[in-house]
């Protein structure tokens, strides 16, 4: 026997069935328009662990975006730093020679204010003594009144002195040339002599008797009998002793860096042989002029 | 489809209830709920024996969506959506038997995009006008995922 379609057998149970939760859901849909307040608050309290497990991944998430942040902005400002100190470094290089500059004449102020002569301030435009025939060259000239054999010194001591002179140009014949010659003396015997370059940093002592005791470190000043140099200028210290039969042969190490040298001071031509050094600070003695 | 027999087997329905139970807590990943509503609506309902038991469980995926997604004034239209789409996956599947899987996946994706505009037509008749984000994306973009896993856990009634 045939089922029928819609009659009281699975197959129409079954049929029933799905009209019947079909139409009812069509019903709900077009006509019911009920709350949903209920159902969702059932399943809300229903999906809490859910949720929590949720809000622990939405606040790891956060955490995460916000560290990613902070790295991101502690990098930005570390990329900002490091900017910073290199234009930083850049500036300080480019600054060393103006700081060396300014603290050389800082110290050749003082000298010049100490010193009881007529001086003039130079700069040493370019310094070519280690080139065969090579030496300093400052930056004034004739213009400026400079002549040749003018002395030169240094806050350290004496450079050498002015060899010659054009426009606006000066060569300087230094300590340590071969064909300059000083006279000198020794600061504990006295004696006197005359130095001589042999090199770089360094010269020698003639005609000093072999009769004298000199010891090795002893400061060598000028001694003002060549009327280039006033006396009692340090020149240098002796490096060596060298006994011989005539005279001792004494090596001097100079004072001056003359490598390194940026700013000197001009003596006057002809300087006074002997020159008294003020017995004040120079502090007292301006105010004293001051008044 | 064969309606000599009303009971699924076990494996069938453990899965099921599986997927409606992440439909359930994957409350907060509305994309998520949507691609797992798709698998069980396109993937698992129409494989059941009976389409009313098909029809039942996609009704009630419909529900719990709706009831977790909390986004709706008025509720059932994703039910009636779902329901709907499961019949008529279940007619399809019963006048054109699937026997390749990519063709299967064609299928499925159809039916995605019937679902996905049903869906939201009820939905609308039901509580209005409403957003409808991207999880109908990520459904079409995940067919050969969920699409593959529903060809080889359930094989159709003509291979059983």
């Amino acid at each position: 026997m045939r089922e029928r379609p819609w009659g009281w057998n699975p197959s129409g149970r079954r049929r029933w069935g799905i009209t019947v939760l079909f139409v009812g859901h069509v019903g709900w849909v077009f006509l019911g328009q009920g709350s949903a307040v209920r159902w969702q608050n059932l399943l809300g309290i229903l999906s809490r662990p859910s949720q929590a497990v949720s809000a622990r991944i939405e606040g790891w998430k956060h955490a995460r975006g916000q560290r990613i942040g902070d790295h991101a902005r502690a990098w930005a400002e570390i990329q900002v730093l490091r900017q910073r100190v290199e234009y930083l470094q850049s500036a300080a290089i480019q600054d060393a020679q103006r700081r060396v500059e300014a603290d050389e004449a800082v110290r050749l102020l003082g000298l010049k204010q100490l010193l009881p002569l007529e001086t003039r301030g130079a700069r040493i435009i370019a310094n070519l003594r280690r080139a065969p025939f090579g030496g300093m060259v400052l930056d004034h000239g004739e213009d400026a009144g400079i002549v040749p054999d003018q002395g030169i010194i240094s806050p350290e001591g004496v450079v050498g002195r002015v060899w010659s002179v054009v426009h606006k140009q000066a060569s300087v014949l230094p300590l340590d040339s071969f064909n300059a010659s000083t006279a000198v003396m020794l600061a504990r015997s006295r004696a006197t002599g005359v130095l001589q370059g042999v090199g770089p940093g360094r010269a020698e002592i003639r005609y000093v008797s072999s009769q004298e005791v000199v010891q090795v470190g002893e400061p060598v000043y000028t001694s003002g009998l060549d009327r280039v140099f006033p006396r009692g200028l340090l020149v240098g210290y002796v490096s060596a002793v060298k006994p011989r039969d005539v005279e001792l042969g004494l090596e001097v190490t100079l004072a001056a860096p003359l490598d390194r040298l940026h700013l000197v001071l001009l003596l006057s031509p002809n300087p006074p042989m002997q020159v008294q050094p003020p017995s004040e600070p120079v502090a007292t003695l301006r105010k004293r002029s001051e008044k | 489809m064969s309606a000599s027999s009303t009971s699924p087997t076990f494996r069938h329905l453990l899965f099921v209830l599986l997927t409606l139970g992440g439909i359930y807590h994957a409350a907060p990943w509305p994309t998520v709920q949507a691609v797992l509503n798709a698998f069980l609506v396109l993937g698992l309902a129409p494989e059941f024996r009976s389409p009313l038991v098909g029809a039942f469980w996609s009704a009630a995926a419909g529900w719990v969506l709706e009831g977790t997604m909390r986004a709706y004034p008025h509720l059932g239209g994703t039910a009636l959506g779902n329901l709907t789409v499961t019949l008529l996956a279940v007619w399809v599947l019963a006048q054109w038997p699937p026997s390749q899987r990519k063709a299967f996946w064609a299928r499925l994706a159809a039916l995605a995009v019937v679902h996905a505009l049903l869906v939201h037509l009820a939905v609308r008749l039901a509580c209005g006008p409403h957003s409808w984000g991207s999880g109908w994306l990520w459904t079409l973009l995940t067919v050969p995922l969920w699409g593959t896993v529903a060809f080889k856990l359930h094989q159709p009634l003509y291979r059983r």
